[in-house]
C-alpha cells in the first residue's frame, strides 16, 4: 500500500515513545468501536506532503494574529509568486487545527481560498486547494463541510483535470467533505460528482494514487445509508456479478493466496484481503449457487479462503473468521455446493480447518459450521470428513467452555455417527462415549437432549465396548 | 507457516486443470436411519433436538462480525495502523469446562481437563453416586452392594472376587478375601499412602451411624489437607467429595476455579480415599451398607488392619 510509507514516516515523526503510541492506538481504537456502534464510524485522510519530510520542530503554532495576519497578505497579494509563498505559509499554519478556527471566522475566508482554487496561477491553486484540503479534515465541529460548500463545483471540475497531484487531493478534499451532512452530498450528487469521478478513474486509471483517491471517495459517499439508494439506483447484487464483478474478486482472491503461499505477506495486504472476502461473501448469496458456478470455477479460491486463516490466525484471526464465512456460503447450499464439498476433500483442504478448531474468536464455531454443512450432504461425506480426523477433533470441542461449540460439535457429530455405524464404532473406540456421559450433566439443557439421543439411538451400549481409557 | 500442499496448490503452474467442475464429486444422499433421512417417529424427534440445518449468511456491512476489519481499517485510514502487530488481538485458544453440572471448572489445556474429570468424576456409581477407582471396581462395587440378588447368592456360592485384576478367584466372605489380598497379593494391611494424612481419632464413628441422610456438601476453598479429611468423616465414605449430588440442577454450591494448590490438596485427599476404598472393600460395613466407617481407628476390629 502506498500511503503506508508516508504514514509510517509520520508515525515515526510523531514521537520518539513507542509506548505513548501505543497508548494513544489503544485509547483510539476504543473510540473507533464506540463509534461503529453507534453508526457514526467515520474516517478523514490527511494527505501529506512532500515538502513536509521535514521534521515537526520547526512548525510551531502561529498565534491567531499571526494566521490572520498571513490571511491578509493572500487577500492583498496582487504578485502571483509572492502570493504563492504566502498561500504556502498559511497552509501550513493551517497544519495546526487551531489555525483552523481562526480562519473560519474570519469572514470570506473560503471566498478568497476558492478565488485562487480557479485563478491563474497552477501553484497558488495548488496551495489554495491544500488550505481546503486541511480544513475538510479538521477535528473541529465548526469547520464543518457545509461551511466549504462554495468549493465544490471547483474540486469537482478539477477531478476530470490532468494533473495527478492536484486530482488527489480535489478527491480527498471531496472525500472528507462526504460524510458530514446531508446536504452537503445532495449538492455533490447534483454538481455530478458521480460521472466527473468515472472520467477521473478513466484519465488517470494508470496512477494508483488517484485511482485510490476515486474509491475512498466513493466510498465515503455511499457509506451513509440513506444515500444508497441515490446513488446506486437499480444495482443490485445480480447485476454486479452480471458484470463479472465475482469472477474479478475470486481471481484476485486466487493471486493473494499465492502470495500468502510464497510467503510475501506485504504489510496491509490484509487491508485488500478484507473487502474482498466481504464482497464474495455476499455476492454467492445473491443467486442460485449452481447458476455462480461458472464464476467460481477455479479451485485454488478454496485454497485461498483455507490458506488465509492459517497465514492470518495470530495477526488478524477477524480476518481467518471472515475467510471461512465464505467458505459457509460456498458449502451451505444443498446440491449446488455438492462439487464444492467434494473439492475440498479432493485437494485435501479438510484437516487444514480441522486445525482452526482449537481457536476463539468465532473461528471454531464458523469452522463447525462449514465441517456441518458438508457433513449434511451425505454419507459418502460424513466417511471422508472422518477419514480426514474430524472425530478426535470433535472428542477435544465437546470439552470447551463454550456452549455454543459444544452445542455445533454434537450437530456434526449426530450427523456422522448417525450416517454409517462405522462411524459411530470409531468415535467409541475413540473414546468418545465418556464425553458424551459428562455431558449429560451439563446444565444446559439443549446440550444434554442431543448427548441423550446420541446415546440412546445412535451408539453401541457400553457393554459392548471397552470403556476403560479415559475421555 | 502454511502447509507444503497448500502451497504447491495455490502456486500451481497454469498447466494443471484448476477446475472444480473437473473435480469427481462424491455421491450425495444418506441411507435410511441417519439424522434426517426418513419419516419415523425416532427421526421426528431427532429433527427436534438437532436443529442445524446448512444456510448462508448475509451480513449487513454494519454487523458486528465486521467490526475487528472496520476498525483496522480505519486506524489505518488515521494513519495509526503502524504500530506493532503485538498489540493487535491475537486467537486465543478455548478453554475447556468440566460439564458436569455443578462443577464448571475451567483448564487451559485438554490434559488438566481430563486429569480433573479422570480424578474425580469417572466410574461413578448412579445408584450411590459414589466415583469409584476403576471401571472394574465399579462393577464390583455395583455388584456387591446394589444387586439384591449377590446376597442372596453370596449366602451359597463363593462371590467375593479378588480386587487384583487379573486374579480370577472368589471367596466366600470379605474378610477372607482380604486374607487372600495381604497373604497372596502382598496387599498391606494397611492401605494408607501417606500416613501424615490421616485423620485424628475422633469418636464420630456413632454418629456416623446415625446421621445417614447428612448433606453431602463439601467446602473446598482454602481448606486443609486434613480439615477436608475432618469433613467427610461426618458422612459415609466417598472417593466423590466435590459435587457429591450429581442431579442435574447446579448445586447451590458453586465452586469457583481452583488454585493449583487445591487441585493438589484434593489430589492428594483422593490417593487417600483410593485406600479408604480398599479398605471398605476388605472389611465391608458391619452395620449398614451406606455407612463407611471413616474412623478406621475405631472401628477396624482386625489385628492385621493398622490404622
Amino acid at each position: 500500500m502506498w500511503r503506508l510509507n508516508a504514514v509510517r514516516h509520520k508515525a515515526g515523526r510523531q514521537g520518539s515513545d513507542l509506548e505513548e503510541f501505543k497508548f494513544k492506538r489503544r485509547a483510539h481504537e476504543k473510540e473507533l468501536r464506540r463509534a461503529r456502534k453507534d453508526s457514526k464510524l467515520v474516517s478523514k485522510i490527511l494527505l501529506l506532503n512532500d515538502d513536509e519530510n521535514e521534521e515537526d520542530g520547526t512548525m510551531d503554532t502561529l498565534a491567531s494574529d499571526q494566521v490572520l495576519e498571513l490571511f491578509k497578505m493572500v487577500c492583498q497579494g496582487r504578485d502571483l509568486v509572492k502570493k504563492e509563498a504566502d498561500l504556502r505559509a498559511l497552509r501550513k499554519a493551517l497544519r495546526s487545527p487551531s489555525a483552523h478556527l481562526v480562519l473560519i471566522r474570519q469572514q470570506s475566508s473560503i471566498a478568497i481560498l476558492v478565488t485562487n482554487l480557479r485563478g491563474p496561477s497552477p501553484q497558488c491553486r495548488l496551495e489554495a486547494v491544500r488550505c481546503l484540503h486541511e480544513l475538510s479534515q479538521s477535528p473541529h465541529s465548526e469547520v464543518d463541510s457545509w461551511r466549504l460548500r462554495q468549493a465544490t463545483p471547483y474540486l469537482i471540475t478539477f477531478i476530470s483535470g490532468q494533473s495527478p497531484k492536484f486530482t488527489e487531493l480535489c478527491l480527498y478534499t471531496l472525500g472528507n467533505m462526504c460524510p458530514d451532512s446531508e446536504n452537503v452530498r445532495n449538492i455533490l450528487l447534483a454538481q455530478g460528482i458521480i460521472p466527473a469521478l468515472n472520467s477521473c478513474i478513466q484519465i488517470h486509471r494508470t496512477n494508483l494514487a488517484v485511482v485510490e483517491a476515486v474509491g475512498f471517495t466513493l466510498s465515503q459517499l455511499i457509506s451513509a445509508n440513506y444515500v444508497t439508494g441515490r446513488i446506486i439506483p437499480n444495482v443490485d447484487n445480480g447485476a454486479l456479478v452480471a458484470q463479472g464483478t465475482l469472477l474479478r474478486c475470486t481471481s484476485l482472491l486466487v493471486t493473494l493466496g499465492g502470495a500468502v503461499a510464497k510467503g510475501s505477506i506485504e504489510e496491509g495486504m490484509e487491508l485488500l484481503i478484507w473487502p474482498l472476502l466481504r464482497c464474495v461473501g455476499n455476492l454467492l448469496l445473491s443467486g442460485p449457487l449452481g447458476a455462480l458456478q461458472p464464476q467460481l470455477n477455479d479451485s485454488r479460491l478454496l485454497a485461498a479462503l483455507c490458506a488465509f486463516p492459517q497465514a492470518f490466525l495470530q495477526t488478524h484471526p477477524a480476518l481467518a473468521r471472515e475467510s471461512v464465512w465464505v467458505l459457509n456460503n460456498l458449502t451451505s447450499a444443498a446440491a449446488d455446493s455438492s462439487v464444492f464439498c467434494s473439492a475440498l476433500f479432493y485437494l485435501n483442504l479438510v484437516p487444514v480447518l480441522i486445525q482452526l478448531l482449537p481457536f476463539s474468536h468465532g473461528i471454531n464455531i464458523m469452522v463447525l459450521r462449514v465441517l456441518g454443512n458438508i457433513a449434511h450432504q451425505g454419507r459418502e461425506y460424513c466417511l471422508h470428513l472422518a477419514q480426514a480426523g474430524l472425530l478426535p477433533a470433535l472428542c477435544a470441542t465437546l470439552k470447551m467452555a463454550d456452549p455454543e461449540v459444544v452445542t455445533f460439535s454434537l450437530e456434526v457429530l449426530g450427523q456422522l455417527v448417525a450416517s454409517d455405524p462405522q462411524l459411530a464404532e470409531e468415535f467409541v473406540r475413540q473414546s468418545g462415549l465418556p464425553v458424551l456421559e459428562a455431558i449429560q450433566y451439563s446444565n444446559q439443557e439443549t446440550i444434554r437432549l442431543r448427548a441423550k439421543h446420541l446415546l440412546e439411538h445412535h451408539l453401541p451400549p457400553h457393554c459392548t465396548v471397552d470403556t476403560s481409557a479415559s475421555p | 507457516m502454511l502447509q507444503p500442499e497448500l502451497i504447491q496448490l495455490l502456486t500451481a503452474s497454469d498447466l494443471v486443470d484448476l477446475r472444480i467442475d473437473a473435480i469427481p464429486k462424491l455421491q450425495v444422499g444418506f441411507s435410511p436411519g441417519s439424522l434426517f433421512s426418513s419419516f419415523t417417529s425416532q427421526d421426528r424427534e431427532a429433527k427436534l433436538t438437532f436443529t442445524f440445518i446448512p444456510h448462508q449468511i448475509l451480513l449487513n456491512k454494519d454487523h458486528e462480525f465486521f467490526e475487528d476489519g472496520d476498525i483496522h481499517r480505519h486506524l489505518y485510514l488515521q494513519n495509526l495502523s503502524t504500530c506493532p502487530v503485538y498489540d493487535s488481538p491475537t486467537a486465543r485458544q478455548c478453554e475447556f469446562r468440566c460439564h458436569i453440572s455443578g462443577c464448571s471448572q475451567v483448564f487451559s489445556t485438554v490434559e488438566e481437563y481430563e486429569h480433573h474429570y479422570n480424578t474425580l468424576h469417572r466410574h461413578m456409581c448412579s445408584s450411590c453416586q459414589r466415583s469409584l477407582p476403576s471401571a472394574r471396581l465399579l462393577d464390583i462395587h455395583i455388584q456387591e452392594w446394589h444387586d439384591s440378588l449377590f446376597s442372596i447368592l453370596a449366602e451359597r456360592q463363593d462371590m467375593y472376587q479378588c480386587l487384583v485384576e487379573g486374579c480370577s478367584l472368589k471367596f466366600r466372605t470379605r474378610e477372607q478375601r482380604k486374607d487372600h489380598m495381604i497373604k497372596i497379593h502382598q496387599y498391606p494391611s494397611d492401605f494408607m499412602f501417606d500416613k501424615a494424612k490421616r485423620i485424628k481419632k475422633i469418636n464420630i464413628a456413632n454418629k456416623n451411624r446415625q446421621q445417614k441422610g447428612t448433606s453431602m456438601e463439601v467446602s473446598m476453598s482454602g481448606s486443609e489437607p486434613e480439615d477436608v479429611c475432618q469433613v467427610l468423616s461426618d458422612q459415609p465414605e466417598e472417593e466423590e467429595y466435590m459435587e457429591l449430588n450429581h442431579s442435574l440442577e447446579p448445586a447451590h454450591h458453586k465452586p469457583t476455579e481452583t488454585t493449583a494448590q487445591q487441585r493438589e490438596t484434593l489430589l492428594q485427599v483422593s490417593i487417600y480415599f483410593k485406600s479408604q476404598m480398599a479398605h471398605y472393600f476388605l472389611h465391608g460395613a458391619p452395620h449398614d451398607s451406606n455407612v463407611f466407617p471413616l474412623d478406621l481407628q475405631s472401628m477396624c476390629n482386625d489385628p492385621e488392619c493398622i490404622h
